[in-house]
């Protein structure tokens, strides 16, 4: 691969870590699905109308804001322990949709943040929010607020909010972990009709059996798209499906290619391997595995160790 | 003064004292001030392309750093051998410096969600609002633990910076103090909080696991079956009636319903599949969203 590639005028692939072996096959799979997702922007650019299945959680956002309404009761809005990432962003922008549908009924938001950068981001959403609505004065500077970066201090903070306030609708959406289970039960014991969505497959369960909808997966990626119907966002959606086909496809070939590799009953016997990049006899002639076949290898590259002769900086020893 | 790692010099850093290092640490703060100004009177109209540009620039840095050739089995204190590796290492040594910047931002911001906290708290206590104790036990632990905390630190830092191992022997009142605050009742507390969950999960699964639907009756026979299987209890009874069933043949086709095997099958044949078709989704979605941070294509609920 390498070799075939040459030296580029002014970039040397063969000195690239990442390309040795079969490395380039990641790097390749990633920029075809980059490619996929920026074609289909633009393609909806173009004004092409694009389904998207309907998504339950999503759709009973109007009904859980306008109870809360009815009740005279806060909205309580969630969204997760981690740091500013794509994850929290994403909530940001739900919860964007979620203050504007309360903005125009006057019904009390609360958005509670462990992280200080979420929390800073959230406040300049949720004030833009208002005063992009023309309603600048209902706008509570206390309606988002930092509880504590610490994760069960965070739970206990969010759990005394929702009992003290009787919250009737909650949306937890982000990352969560053990906590996620004390939040649901909390809503669920006041009897607020909950929302919640994480990316951490290990809390989505909890969230299935305590809440009223739940976000699986990419649903809670989709949900921008999802609720504002902006081209771009739904073109992206298009484009990560395309993805999953190939992805799915990968898996498919993948599957047929090494059942044929290493025969029924896994029959071969091999009696050489491929090992630090080298094709090495094995101890002891053995049935050909998984992690022998074409597949595997193209997906984990065998690395020859290397050892490059550099020259030595005279100025190294110290530095800050 | 804090203890300070030994670094490799290069374009981010400089031996401590000397010219260089006070020349790059007063050029920076130099080029942070004229960067405020300019963007504090710039005007609306070019905010939008400004935050774009940042974006963009802070962004490039980690894509060119996966996508240019990585220099291979680098040592610390060598040069690069071509302008191929000179880009690498500049690269690789400009990915901690950004994190540090990033963690450097973060405790700034820190302090913004402090001020959050005590102007609320402190407002609810002075106007006796509803809940007015609450606040006044948060604004207490608050001072105390802050205010303890620090002194510790301080109390376990030597000449040089680095930390002194302080022995219980010659503790003072600060140290106590903060071991009660922290490992006595804090760390407990974290510990009953995360105890609650074992009651939250029974009474979930009380209310789900119910013979609703075909699939409310998959989820409950497949739950029982693992939970069984991870009770050695039953798991060894069990077995011992497959045992005696198959005479201790362990080649025998029947081994295959121990409990450990079905919950096995059902784990590396069912759930772990699924698992991973939701992870494929959620890092194609990451992917999406981060590729549309980074272009500034996310107009998300709020306004752009």
């Amino acid at each position: 691969m390498l070799t075939a590639f040459g030296t580029l005028p002014f970039i040397d692939l063969t000195f690239g870590d990442q390309y040795r072996d079969t490395g380039w096959f990641g790097i390749v799979i990633t920029l075809s699905l980059v490619a996929f997702l920026l074609y289909n922007i633009l393609r909806s650019k173009k004004g092409k109308d694009l389904y998207i299945r309907r998504i339950g959680g999503l759709n009973a956002i109007d009904e859980a804001i306008g109870r809360a309404t009815e009740m005279g009761r806060p909205v309580i809005m969630v969204p997760g322990l981690g740091g500013l990432n794509a994850i929290s962003v994403q909530a940001l922008n739900v919860f964007a949709h979620v203050t504007r549908t309360a903005a125009h009924f006057s019904t009390p938001i609360r958005l509670c943040c462990a992280d200080a950068a979420v929390y800073t981001v959230a406040q300049e959403i949720i004030r833009d929010v208002y005063q992009s609505e023309g309603m600048g004065e209902r706008y509570d500077q206390d309606s988002v607020r930092f509880i504590s970066d610490r994760q069960f201090a965070f739970a206990a903070g969010v759990s005394g909010m929702v009992m003290r306030e009787q919250a009737a609708a909650t949306f937890f959406l982000g990352e969560f972990f053990a906590e996620s289970l004390i939040f649901a039960e909390t809503a669920n014991a006041v009897g607020a009709i909950q929302v919640a969505g994480s990316t951490q497959n290990t809390q989505t369960p909890f969230f299935i059996a305590a809440c009223d909808y739940v976000l699986i997966g990419d649903e809670y990626y989709a949900a921008s798209a999802y609720l504002t119907r902006e081209p771009v966002l739904v073109g992206s959606l298009i484009g990560q499906d395309w993805a999953k086909m190939l992805i799915g496809s990968l898996i498919l070939v993948g599957v047929i290619g090494s059942t044929i590799q290493m025969g029924p009953f896994n029959a071969k016997i091999l009696t050489e391997e491929l090992k630090d990049g080298k094709l090495v006899p094995t101890k002891k002639p053995r049935p050909m595995n998984r992690k022998d076949t074409f597949m595997s290898h193209l997906l984990v590259p065998s690395l020859e160790k290397m050892i490059i002769d550099r020259p030595k900086d005279p100025n190294a020893g110290g530095g800050e | 003064m804090l203890p300070i790692a030994d670094l490799a010099p290069s374009f981010f850093n400089a031996e401590h004292g000397s010219p260089a290092w006070w020349g790059k640490a007063v050029l920076t703060l130099l080029l942070s001030v004229v960067m405020f100004v300019i963007l504090f009177n710039a005007p609306a109209r070019a905010r939008r392309p400004i935050v774009i540009s940042a974006t963009f620039l802070g962004g490039v840095i980690y894509v060119l750093q996966w996508l240019w050739p990585r220099a291979i089995a680098r040592d610390p204190g060598t040069l690069p051998l071509n302008t191929t590796e000179s880009v690498a290492f500049w690269l690789e040594d400009a990915i901690p410096v950004l994190g540090t910047i990033s963690n450097t931002v973060s405790a700034f911001l820190l302090g913004l969600g402090v001020y959050s906290l005590l102007r609320i708290h402190t407002t609810r206590l002075v106007k006796r609002q509803a809940d007015w104790m609450f606040s006044l036990v948060l604004l207490t632990c608050m001072l105390l633990m802050t205010g303890f905390g620090y002194a510790d630190w301080i109390s376990k830092q030597g000449p040089n910076g680095a930390a002194l191992a302080v022995s219980q022997d010659t503790w003072t009142f600060v140290n106590y103090a903060k071991d009660l605050l922290f490992d006595g009742l804090l760390q407990n507390m974290d510990g009953a909080m995360f105890s609650i969950i074992a009651f939250y999960i029974l009474s979930a699964a009380y209310r789900a696991f119910r013979i609703r639907s075909i699939e409310a009756t998959i989820l409950l026979a497949a739950a029982l079956v693992v939970m069984l299987a991870l009770m050695g209890a039953v798991d060894y009874e069990w077995s011992k009636g497959i045992a005696s069933m198959t005479g201790g043949d362990k080649g025998s086709f029947l081994n295959n319903f121990s409990l450990s095997e079905i919950r096995m099958w059902i784990q590396n044949n069912v759930q772990n599949p699924s698992l991973r078709a939701i992870d494929f989704g959620i890092g194609i979605g990451a992917l999406a969203m981060a590729l549309r941070l980074w272009l500034s294509l996310e107009k998300g609920g709020h306004t752009a």
